[in-house]
C-alpha cells in the first residue's frame, strides 16, 4: 500500500499489531454493545460484558501467542515492532486482563456496581499497555503510556461513593502525570540530541560513540527513568502506591500491580537494552564494540539501580510488616516485588532479563489470585480488610483460605511455587554478575517477607475468630479463575523449564530489533 | 538573536518552575496547572528543536501532546470533582483519609 505514503503494507501492519487491532475493535464494539444492552434496564449485563471482554483478551492472546509468535523475522512498521519480547510481556498483560475481567464479574455483582464502562476502560487499559511494550518509538510509548494511565486513573476512582477510592485516584493521577511529564521531557531531549524518537535509530546513533559521552544523553536517560520509576513504583517514587492500592476496587488494584507494572518493566528493559546499551555490541558485532565504551556508560546507571533495588526491597518489606490492612500490606509487598525485579535489570545479562520476564509471569498469577480471594473475603468493599478480620477464617471458608495461603506462599517465595523459581532466577542472575552483597541483602529482605506473608496464614488458621465476618458470594467464574491461577503457580513452580525457555527466547529477541 | 540554547534554557526553566510548583503548592488545581506548565515547556522545546533542525516531526509531536494533555485534564478534573463532592475542599493536605 505504498500509495498511502507508508513504508509498510497492511498485511505487515496486521502481522505486527494484530493483537492491538483486535483490542481496539473489541473496545469500540463493546461501547456499542453496552449502549444496546443498557436499553433493557431490568437485566444485569455485567456478566455479558465481562465475558465479551475476557473473550476479546483471549482472541488477542491467541493472535500473539499463535501467528504473532511464529513470525520469525522482525517486522517493523514505523512505530511498532513484532519482536518476541513485546509479545511475551503483552501475553502477561493479557493474562492479567483475562483474570481481571473474569473476577470483576463477581466483584461488580457483590458490590452492586452495575456500570459496565468498567470493562470498556479495562480493554483500553490493556490496549495501552500492549501498544506501549510493542512500540519502538518514544512518542508512541508516551501516548500508549497515557492511554493506559488515563484508563487506570478512572478505574481507580470507580467506587464513586467511597471517598478512599476518589482520594487514591487523585493522588495516582497527580503523581502519575507528574511522572509522565518527566518521561516526556526525556523524549524531547533525546529528540533534540539525535533528531529522532525511534529507539532503534537512537541506538544506532549512540553506538557510533561520541553521543554516549554527551551529558545531555545522561540527563535524558535520567528523565526517562524517573518517569518510568513512578509507574514501576520503586522507592522513592512509590509514595502513591499504598494509597491507590488501598483505595481502588480490589480487582483493579490487582490489575495495576500486575499489568501496569509489567508494561512499565517491559519498556524499561526495552529502553535500557535496545536504546541505551545497544545490544548490537552483545550480539557479536566487533565493529561496534571497539567504538562504544558501553561499560563506562553503564557505570552511570548501574549504581543508581543498585541503590534503588536495595532501598525498594527494604522499604517495601519493612513497612509491609507494620500494616494492619491486608490490601495495604499487599501494596507494600508489590513494591518489594518490584525491587526484586530491578535486580534482574541491574544484572543486565540474559539470565536477568529472563528472570524478570519469568517473575512478571508468576507474579501476575499470584497477585491476581490474591486480590481475587481478597475481594470475596471482603464481602462488600471495605467491610473486612484488616488482619483481625481474617482471624479463624480458615475453617469457615476452607477453599478460599487454602487458595489465599497458596498465593501468599508463592509471594513469599517458598518452594514448590512459581514465586520461588522466579526469585531464584533473579538472585542467580545478580550473583552471576558479582552483586553478591546486594543479593545477600535481598535474600534477607525475602526473609522479612516470609514473616508477614505467613502471619496472614497464621491468622487464617491458628487464631480464634474475634468477630463474625461474612464473606461475599463466591461466583463460579471467580472460583474457576482462582483455581486456574493456583494451578498455574504450582505447575510453573514444579516444571519451570518450558516457561523459562520461552522467556529466554523472548529476551533474546531484543537483540534483533534493528 | 535567539539561539537554540536560549530556547532550551527557557523551556528548562519553565519545566523547573512546573516541578517546583507541583512540589510546593497545596491547591490541587494549582498542581494541575503546574503539570500543564511542564508539558508546555516540553512542547516549546520540541518546537525549538524541530525548527532549528528543519525537521517537522517535532512539531507534529506537539499536537499529540496537546491531545494527551487535554485528555489528562478532562480525567483529572473529573476525579477532582468526584472527590470534592466528599471533601468540599481542594487543599491536598486535607485529602488524608489515606495516609500520604
Amino acid at each position: 500500500m505504498s500509495d498511502l505514503g507508508f513504508s509498510f503494507s497492511l498485511s505487515q501492519l496486521w502481522q505486527v499489531a494484530g493483537g492491538q487491532i483486535i483490542l481496539i475493535i473489541a473496545g469500540l464494539v463493546l461501547i456499542f454493545v453496552d449502549l444496546w444492552l443498557s436499553r433493557d434496564e431490568k437485566t444485569d449485563h455485567v456478566v455479558t460484558m465481562g465475558w465479551l471482554t475476557a473473550l476479546s483478551f483471549l482472541a488477542a492472546l491467541w493472535y500473539m501467542t499463535g501467528p504473532g509468535w511464529r513470525l520469525n523475522e522482525i517486522v517493523l512498521v514505523e512505530v511498532f515492532s513484532a519482536e518476541k519480547f513485546g509479545l511475551f510481556v503483552s501475553a502477561i498483560v493479557l493474562m492479567a486482563g483475562i483474570f481481571a475481567s473474569l473476577l470483576s464479574i463477581g466483584y461488580l455483582r457483590n458490590n452492586q456496581l452495575g456500570r459496565s464502562e468498567y470493562f470498556i476502560l479495562l480493554v483500553f487499559a490493556v490496549y495501552g499497555t500492549i501498544a506501549m511494550v510493542q512500540s519502538v518509538d518514544l512518542l508512541m510509548m508516551f501516548i500508549a503510556l497515557e492511554v493506559m494511565s488515563l484508563s487506570v486513573y478512572v478505574l481507580a476512582a470507580f467506587l464513586k461513593d467511597d471517598r478512599k477510592s476518589q482520594e487514591g485516584a487523585l493522588k495516582y493521577f497527580l503523581l502519575g502525570s507528574f511522572g509522565s511529564a518527566f518521561f516526556l521531557f526525556g523524549v524531547a531531549l533525546l529528540y533534540g540530541l539525535t533528531g529522532t524518537v525511534n529507539i532503534t535509530k537512537i541506538a544506532q546513533l549512540l553506538a557510533m560513540g561520541p553521543l554516549l559521552e554527551n551529558p545531555g544523553v545522561l540527563v535524558a536517560l535520567a528523565m526517562l527513568m524517573a518517569g518510568l520509576f513512578f509507574k514501576m513504583a520503586l522507592v522513592p517514587f512509590h509514595m502513591w502506591t499504598p494509597d491507590v492500592y488501598e483505595g481502588s476496587p480490589a480487582i483493579i488494584t490487582g490489575f495495576m500491580a500486575t499489568a501496569v507494572k509489567a508494561g512499565a518493566f517491559g519498556i524499561f528493559i526495552k529502553l535500557l537494552s535496545v536504546a541505551f546499551t545497544p545490544m548490537l555490541a552483545y550480539s557479536g558485532q566487533p565493529e561496534f564494540q571497539s567504538t562504544v565504551n558501553l561499560a563506562a556508560f553503564a557505570a552511570y546507571w548501574k549504581p543508581l539501580l543498585w541503590w534503588l533495588a536495595l532501598i525498594t526491597m527494604f522499604v517495601g518489606n519493612l513497612i509491609a510488616v507494620s500494616q494492619r490492612n491486608v490490601k495495604r500490606m499487599l501494596a507494600y509487598s508489590s513494591i518489594a516485588h518490584a525491587g526484586y525485579m530491578v535486580l534482574g535489570i541491574l544484572a543486565a545479562n540474559d539470565e536477568g532479563r529472563m528472570g524478570v520476564l519469568f517473575y512478571l509471569f508468576a507474579y501476575t498469577l499470584m497477585n491476581m489470585g490474591a486480590f481475587g480471594v481478597l475481594y470475596i473475603l471482603d464481602g462488600q468493599e471495605g467491610k473486612a480488610q484488616t488482619l483481625e478480620d481474617y482471624h479463624g477464617l480458615g475453617f469457615k471458608y476452607p477453599t478460599l483460605s487454602f487458595l489465599m495461603s497458596l498465593f501468599l506462599v508463592s509471594m513469599a517465595g517458598l518452594p514448590p511455587t512459581a514465586g520461588f523459581i522466579g526469585k531464584f532466577y533473579l538472585f542467580a542472575a545478580a550473583i552471576k554478575e558479582g552483586y553478591l552483597l546486594l543479593a545477600a541483602l535481598g535474600i534477607l529482605t525475602c526473609v522479612i517477607g516470609v514473616y508477614y506473608y505467613l502471619r496472614v496464614i497464621w491468622m487464617l488458621y491458628m487464631v480464634e475468630p474475634s468477630h463474625e465476618v461474612v464473606a461475599g458470594r463466591v461466583g463460579v467464574i471467580s472460583m474457576v479463575a482462582l483455581i486456574a491461577a493456583a494451578l498455574g503457580i504450582m505447575y510453573f513452580g514444579i516444571l519451570p523449564d518450558g516457561l523459562a525457555q520461552v522467556a529466554n527466547v523472548a529476551q533474546q529477541s531484543l537483540a534483533l530489533v534493528f | 538573536m535567539a539561539t537554540l540554547t536560549h530556547y532550551i534554557v527557557l523551556s528548562s526553566i519553565l519545566f523547573g518552575l512546573g516541578t517546583i510548583g507541583f512540589l510546593t503548592r497545596r491547591n490541587a488545581l494549582i498542581l494541575f496547572m503546574s503539570i500543564e506548565l511542564m508539558l508546555n515547556a516540553v512542547n516549546l522545546m520540541l518546537v525549538a528543536f524541530s525548527n532549528f533542525m528543519g525537521d517537522m516531526a517535532g512539531q507534529v509531536m506537539v499536537f499529540f501532546i496537546f491531545a494527551v494533555a487535554a485528555a489528562e485534564v478532562a480525567v483529572g478534573l473529573a476525579i477532582l470533582i468526584a472527590l470534592f463532592r466528599h471533601v468540599r475542599e481542594v487543599d491536598i493536605t486535607r485529602f488524608n483519609v489515606l495516609k500520604w
